[in-house]
């Protein structure tokens, strides 16, 4: 039988880009960076959110990352970890499903693609255990065969969970993980329920929860007029929402309250 | 034996006939601009013959069907690292050519003591700057590139047939035509391409609209029509796709 992945394909031709570097290894693990990544279900579909601050210890180095990608028609990675590692896991995934579309002449199965991710994810440990590497990311993707969007999220080791409601990653992820509970066990109409505009707004206020309490995540600044990435991820594949609209969310869902 | 060139020679014209001979039959692919892209054109009794290689890049192919399954997969494999190296942007039709496909089936074709891929190969890009480019690659490797259309064919007649109606057509009208005209042409092109294996000669103008249209009919009653397109209006990154079965049957509702 032929050799058809994509990740053996590049590792026999040597073109494997990350190397892992040998140090000694770190009494702890690293598991969440300057990051707050935030999935959540509503009615249409899922959405996928992130701020757009990029940190290195504490300094500020970029305040227009971003680290919600589309990898596919019908897929979204949102990245918490090391920028270096985690694009470069972004980019082979995007490569892989790709490459597998082509050769094999059908999409790659949602197991196919978790899978692909997870090993990803294992192969980075060695990055991971040292310290410097770490990547946690977050999956969402529309399922054809169950006709569902699905969100997934992962440990720094590669194993993966599918999340029910919402589930968030990164160091400004505590602050409105228990929000996002409350919010849906006594807060209101929970999100699964919620349309399109509420979602958006209750996602652009959880970030700003998040932006308020970790130095890490970076808030909507006026001045500059960054907005943080939404994604959406419904049966008619992945849409972005545009500047524009999260400019008129701000004012209807942050502002005025 | 083989270490005498007059043996090598022999060997190797040997093995062209063979190939010549092994395609004989086969249906050509032909392709073509129109207005909002590159259209390609096949019939098979099956299998497909007309792929997707990389975003704004399309391959098809003639032969045995294990070897054009090597040659896809080789092109895709080449094309996708080198997306992964460098960018998408830098997986371009030219270097695929002449780097990749090219070199690949010359040294199959070469070296007598393996098998050559029994395959002509058309592939076909959309680059960025608005232009069309499709390059054709024979079984031994010899590989040229043309801006406005491109054509395969089992036999040197038909490609000679088909070469002279696409010729034709251009002269005619020399703009890219719309979608349905442009496979209107292509369908013409295949079927005096089909109906010229049948005689030596190649006489401009030989077949009349009638055979050509019972040609058609015939065969799409039996075979697959295969059409796909590069078609820039796509809103996603790649730009293949292949013909709705509402855009197959209103290519051929005028032959029914």
């Amino acid at each position: 039988m032929e050799q058809v992945d994509f990740l053996d394909l590049i590792r026999s031709k040597n073109h494997e880009g990350r190397s892992q570097l040998q140090v000694p290894s770190t009494s702890h693990i690293e598991t969440t960076e300057g990051t707050t990544i935030l999935a959540l279900r509503y009615k249409g579909g899922v959405m996928v959110a992130g701020d757009r601050r990029a940190t290195m210890g504490n300094v500020v180095v970029y305040d227009r990352a971003d680290k919600v990608l589309a990898v596919d028609d019908s897929s979204v990675l949102a990245l918490a970890g090391s920028p270096a590692n985690a694009y470069e896991i972004a980019r082979t995934l995007e490569i892989s499903f790709q490459h597998h579309r082509r050769s094999q002449l059908h999409e790659m199965s949602l197991d196919g693609k978790l899978r692909t991710l997870s090993r990803l994810l294992r192969e980075n440990i060695p990055m991971a255990l040292q310290g410097i590497g770490a990547v946690i990311p977050i999956f969402a993707t529309f399922d054809n065969q169950s006709e569902a969007s699905k969100i997934y999220f992962y440990d720094v080791l590669g194993a993966q969970f599918e999340s029910v409601d919402f589930c968030t990653t990164g160091s400004g992820s505590p602050t409105i993980r228990g929000a996002l509970y409350y919010h849906n066990r006594w807060g209101g109409q929970p999100t699964p329920e919620m349309e399109e505009p509420e979602a958006i707004g209750l996602t652009l206020r959880m970030l700003e929860t998040a932006a308020e309490y970790d130095t890490a995540t970076g808030g909507h600044k006026p001045t500059t007029d960054v907005f943080p990435q939404v994604l959406c991820v419904t049966q008619t594949g992945v849409s972005t929402i545009s500047e524009s609209e999260l400019e008129s969310h701000y004012q209807n869902h942050l502002r005025q309250q | 034996m083989l270490d005498e060139p007059y043996r090598w020679v022999e060997a190797i014209r040997n093995r062209r006939e063979y190939i010549e001979d092994q395609l004989q039959t086969a249906s050509p692919v032909v392709g073509a601009s129109y207005d909002g892209g590159i259209v390609l054109l096949t019939t098979s009794p099956g299998s497909r013959k007309l792929f997707e290689v990389y975003n704004q890049v399309a391959f098809a192919a003639i032969g045995h069907p294990a070897d054009i399954e090597k040659l896809r997969k080789a092109v895709i494999d080449i094309a996708h690292v080198e997306a992964f190296n460098l960018s998408a942007s830098d997986v371009q039709l030219q270097r695929l050519v002449n780097s990749g496909i090219g070199p690949l089936m010359k040294t199959a074709f070469d070296e007598i003591f393996r098998s050559p891929f029994i395959a002509r190969v058309l592939v076909a890009e959309l680059d960025p700057s608005s232009n069309e480019r499709f390059y054709t690659i024979d079984a031994d490797g010899s590989f040229s590139g043309r801006a406005d259309g491109a054509l395969i064919a089992g036999s040197a007649q038909a490609a000679e047939a088909i070469a002279a109606i696409q010729r034709r057509q251009r002269q005619q009208a020399p703009d890219p035509p719309p979608l349905n005209e442009a496979v209107k042409q292509l369908l013409e092109a295949w079927a005096t391409g089909r109906l010229q294996d049948a005689r030596d000669e190649v006489v401009e103008g030989a077949f009349s609209d009638e055979e050509i249209a019972t040609c058609i009919r015939d065969t799409v009653g039996e075979q697959t029509l295969e059409i796909s397109m590069l078609d820039r209006s796509l809103p996603t990154k790649t730009k293949f796709r292949r013909a709705t079965a509402e855009e197959l049957e209103s290519a051929v509702s005028d032959y029914r």
